[in-house]
């Protein structure tokens, strides 16, 4: 593989969000996962689960 | 915006597999951000005791210096690589959290300011260094790269448009080098000016969103100030970072008309592909603090959850600098580099005392 070819496959990579059917793996981006982190644990905050995060 | 992980929902094996690989560098990013706290801590406990002013350096400083010195003189062993890499996540959910002290008002207010301050930076700043480049006698795609980084949202801006440009990884790889020591140097240099200057946390946070490249240090430059200034810097970045698609959608368009290649296909795809989606996170969060959802106590404990966030992207910004790989990249396009920062500084400080007038 080129190293031209490598880097568009490393953006197709990074850029793709949707299902792949053929092994039916959900390709997740980074972003993706902070925001899903940020939103649990703010539910987690919000019902009480967790009481009080110190500093 | 620049990695994926594949979720495979039946190889929990597999997602063990990987949380085992992550874990010594997250380990090391948590045991340094920490003893930069302690430091912090350490040092103005010992001033109380023994009744001395010392000057309050914060813990932004500590764990980007220690950082810095363990990454420069007994490096990082591989072990700890993977879990390294995972300082950008945790900027990216701490900016989502981060999200919970702002109004909503105050977003679209400052958001809406830092739009059109944006929109002039990255016109301004695209054309300046692509005349840089061509006066140094760049590579074309390398000139596009080092001006999308600088312009936008480095790193990750650069990473999108090197596929979208086709471009070669070696220009990418120069461009990347030149912004992440452009950017260390602008982490201290920045708040040093600002105070010289006497910005008050409104200008110098918009300064700092405008005229830094990269996310990380923007975040870091802005709490080296203050804490208020830092809310503002990143507010402004995440407006820089929403810019990104089109920008690079321009220049894969410039490209693909001038290689007689095939074009993107979808625009609107393509610019969701690339559009940084922890900026709804921020929008979202931001939203249901407006409408009262979370408590004062809640809202406390969100707040602190985004610190601690950061202190992971802190330690990771100075673990991650190594300087003898940075000067091994060649002195031009660094050259370029320098001179286009400066140039984005002057403008963009000029541009934060015009908007001070409307804005207070």
């Amino acid at each position: 593989m080129t190293k031209k070819q490598g880097a568009r496959t490393n953006e197709r990579s990074a850029t793709t969000t949707e299902a792949a059917a053929p092994n039916r793996e959900v390709k997740v981006s980074l972003d993706a996962w902070a925001v899903a982190l940020a939103l649990i644990t703010s539910l987690l905050v919000w019902t009480g689960v967790i009481k009080h995060i110190p500093w | 915006m620049a990695s994926t992980a594949v979720v495979s929902p039946s190889y929990p094996l597999d997602l063990f597999k990987r949380a085992a690989r992550i874990l010594p560098g997250l380990l090391l990013l948590a045991a340094v951000g920490y003893a930069g706290k302690l430091v912090e801590r350490s040092i103005a406990l010992y001033g109380r005791a023994h009744h001395l002013t010392l000057p309050n350096i914060e813990y932004v400083l500590w764990a980007i210096l220690i950082g810095l010195a363990i990454a420069n003189t007994v490096g990082i062993p591989k072990l700890f690589q993977p879990g390294l890499l995972t300082y950008e996540f945790w900027l990216k959910a701490g900016i989502v959290l981060l999200g919970s002290r702002f109004l909503l008002g105050d977003v679209l207010k400052l958001g809406g300011a830092s739009l059109v301050l944006v929109a002039i930076e990255i016109a301004a700043s695209l054309a300046f260094m692509t005349a840089l480049g061509r006066a140094f006698g760049l590579k074309p795609k390398l000139t596009t790269l080092l001006a999308v980084g600088s312009s936008i949202c480095g790193v990750s801006a650069i990473i999108a448009a090197q596929g979208a440009i086709d471009a070669d990884e070696e220009d990418s790889s120069f461009a990347i080098a030149a912004v992440l020591a452009l950017g260390a140097i602008a982490l201290f240099t920045f708040p040093l000016v600002g105070h010289w200057l006497h910005l008050n946390d409104l200008s110098y946070g918009l300064w700092a969103g405008l005229g830094i490249d990269n996310t990380a240090e923007v975040t870091a430059a802005g709490a080296l100030y203050s804490d208020a200034a830092a809310k503002i810097a990143v507010l402004a970045k995440t407006a820089r970072n929403a810019m990104i698609g089109f920008v690079v959608l321009g220049y894969a368009l410039y490209w693909s008309r001038k290689e007689h290649t095939g074009g993107v296909g979808n625009k609107a795809a393509f610019l969701w592909a690339k559009f940084p989606k922890f900026v709804l996170g921020f929008l979202l969060i931001s939203v249901l603090a407006t409408a009262s959802v979370f408590s004062k106590d809640q809202l406390g404990s969100l707040a602190n959850l985004s610190r601690w966030a950061f202190l992971l992207t802190f330690a990771g910004v100075g673990l991650r600098t190594n300087i003898r790989e940075m000067l091994k990249q060649g002195a031009r396009p660094f050259i370029v580099g320098a001179l286009g920062e400066i140039a984005i500084a002057f403008l963009t400080l000029g541009l934060v005392y015009g908007a001070g007038k409307f804005l207070h």
